[in-house]
């Protein structure tokens, strides 16, 4: 969990704004350091989250995840952390001869051209289920966390697929169960034709459907050692305001966290 | 013209509301559900995107009886088997079966949020049939609908845009609080208007259009600031006093081809020589002076 980035956003464990849907996007840079703080973050505060992890094996999250403070092996065994281990499940779900009940999440693998609607029945199922706490409270709301969407356009799902599905999870987890949802996508670079079908078009439908936007790019002057890159960070209210402001911090990624600041502040600057 | 729009409402009419990431039309259909219910309109609001609360929030209370919403948006395709209206009802059959079991007087106004859900299951042309039926029927009197221009390919988007009567797109303004919108309308006649208004959304969702945008020449004419005398503040003179400047309008410019020099040229001076030209059986003499037509 980074505090810099919980203070530009306004929120902390304790208190955090409910049916919010983030989506973190980037270009040519890797955001990957914003699903590890959101895991954290949402861990600490005590919710029931659930993680589709696409392209990082669980030890992965783990690691990262002692260094920012948090267990995810302890959380997996008392049941607040729901982790879909989405690398070695497809092995699994390929070389079956039909797919069974266990894989059934999976089925996309098999027939891309079918949606996403397996992958829905296991989020929504994750999510409704409420096992309680040791000590007898239950979670908090829900959470659901994925890493990354875009992969499933390489593996040959349409865009239209995945705006069904991402709308679905939004309306389950965060209008009916008041719960919240990250997103990653990656997107490819600007182009000129750039309504085919693609990482960017999914990007766009996602932008239109969340809250609150943060998209990590290069700085735009090219490589720095001091500043990795500039985070902007896009408040997207639902509702009549014509308002929607935008801001660009600057982050530079530690051992044990990311830094956050205005454009200009750098320590190596000033 | 975007008011007018909001008022009229003429019967048969599409009007076409065009987004993107950068602003949201939610706010304006909103304006215009808000408008057809303060006219004792009913409105039926096809909800696939956006739930009921988040569409009602804000309309007037004593008309909510008129406005009718199907729900769409917890489950817009049946997967979960509890919607009431799914994507692929927007048939002409099913919305009309619809106005008629709620016994209406007069044709309602239908609400579509949005056509681009609709737009990423079924066919273009085949939504665009059914759009057609729904208007020539005439068991509905309005369709509004909300569509994001930058989701679907330029083809799509205009195939829906020439169904329109009317379609607005909104844009960002360089003000913060208020959006721009380009209202193109098409009358029966077939002229077609266009116009570029400011507009804000307040919070009991009327529709404000503040100013009609100027062209861009002008913005920028009141935004320049007054320009600073640059002869001012200087160590050396660079003005020059009533003598210098009649003196310097007195100054003959030497290539400047003047009546007097052209009159001295043409004089022949004495001494000068003389040229005598003999043409021979091949020239071809011509008479005139080549240089007659010049504006010298």
């Amino acid at each position: 969990m980074f505090p810099e980035l919980n203070n530009i956003l306004n929120s902390t464990p304790d208190s955090f704004k409910p049916s919010d849907f983030i989506l973190v996007s980037d270009r040519q840079a890797d955001a990957s350091f914003l699903i590890h703080h959101y895991l954290s973050f949402y861990l600490r505060a005590g919710c029931k989250v659930c993680f589709l992890g696409l392209v990082q094996s669980f030890s992965h999250y783990s690691a990262v995840g002692q260094r920012l403070g948090v267990s995810l092996a302890q959380a997996r065994e008392k049941g607040q952390l729901v982790f879909l281990e989405g690398l070695k499940d497809s092995i699994g779900a390929i070389l079956q001869e039909e797919s069974s009940q266990g894989t059934q999440h999976l089925s996309y693998l098999r027939s891309p051209g079918a949606g996403l609607k397996g992958l829905f029945r296991f989020v929504e199922t994750s999510v409704s289920q409420n096992g309680a706490r040791d000590d007898g409270e239950s979670w908090g709301p829900p959470v659901l966390l994925i890493d990354d969407l875009s992969v499933l356009l390489s593996l040959g799902v349409t865009v239209g697929a995945i705006l069904d599905f991402t709308l679905y999870c939004q309306a389950t987890v965060c209008t009916e169960l008041q719960g919240n949802m990250v997103i990653l996508v990656r997107c490819e670079e600007e182009d000129v034709d750039d309504d085919e079908e693609g990482a960017n078009l999914l990007q766009r439908g996602l932008v239109h459907q969340c809250n609150l936007a943060l998209h990590v790019e290069g700085l735009p002057t090219g490589y720095c050692r001091d500043i990795h890159g500039q985070m902007q960070v896009w408040w997207r209210q639902s509702g009549e305001t014509m308002y929607n402001p935008r801001k660009i911090f600057h982050f530079k990624v530690h051992d044990k966290g990311a830094s956050f600041f205005a454009r200009g502040t750098s320590s190596a600057v000033l | 013209m975007l008011l007018d729009v909001l008022q009229g409402a003429e019967a048969g009419g599409f009007i076409l509301i065009q987004d993107t990431v950068k602003c949201t039309g939610r706010g304006i259909l909103k304006c215009f559900i808000n408008a057809a219910l303060k006219r004792g309109e009913d409105v039926h609001v096809l909800g696939f995107e956006a739930s009921e609360t988040e569409v009602c929030a804000g309309l007037d209370r004593s008309c909510v009886q008129k406005l009718h919403f199907h729900k769409g948006f917890p489950d817009p395709l049946g997967w979960m088997c509890r919607s009431s209206f799914t994507v692929d009802q927007l048939t002409s059959q099913h919305i009309t079966k619809l106005i008629k079991d709620s016994q209406h007087v007069k044709a309602p106004v239908l609400v579509i949020d949005s056509l681009s859900l609709v737009l990423r299951h079924h066919d273009p042309v085949v939504i665009s049939q059914r759009l057609q039926e729904l208007r020539k029927g005439g068991d509905v009197k309005t369709i509004i609908s909300l569509l994001h221009s930058d989701l679907h390919l330029q083809g799509v988007v205009g195939i829906v845009s020439h169904l329109a009567s009317t379609v607005i797109s909104v844009a960002p303004a360089n003000n913060e609080h208020h959006a721009v919108a380009t209202t193109t309308r098409r009358t029966k006649s077939g002229k077609v208007m266009q116009e570029e208004e400011y507009f804000s959304v307040s919070e009991d969702v009327t529709l404000s259009v503040q100013a009609k945008l100027r062209p861009p020449g002008h913005v920028q004419k009141e935004q320049k600031v007054a320009e600073a005398d640059p002869a001012s503040n200087l160590t050396f003179n660079l003005r020059l006093s009533e003598e210098e400047r009649k003196a310097k309008e007195k100054v003959a410019l030497p290539f400047v081809f003047s009546k007097e020099k052209k009159s001295a040229l043409l004089r022949p001076t004495p001494g000068s020589g003389r040229i005598m030209y003999e043409p021979d059986a091949n020239d071809d003499f011509d008479e005139e002076d080549p240089d007659d037509d010049l504006d010298v």
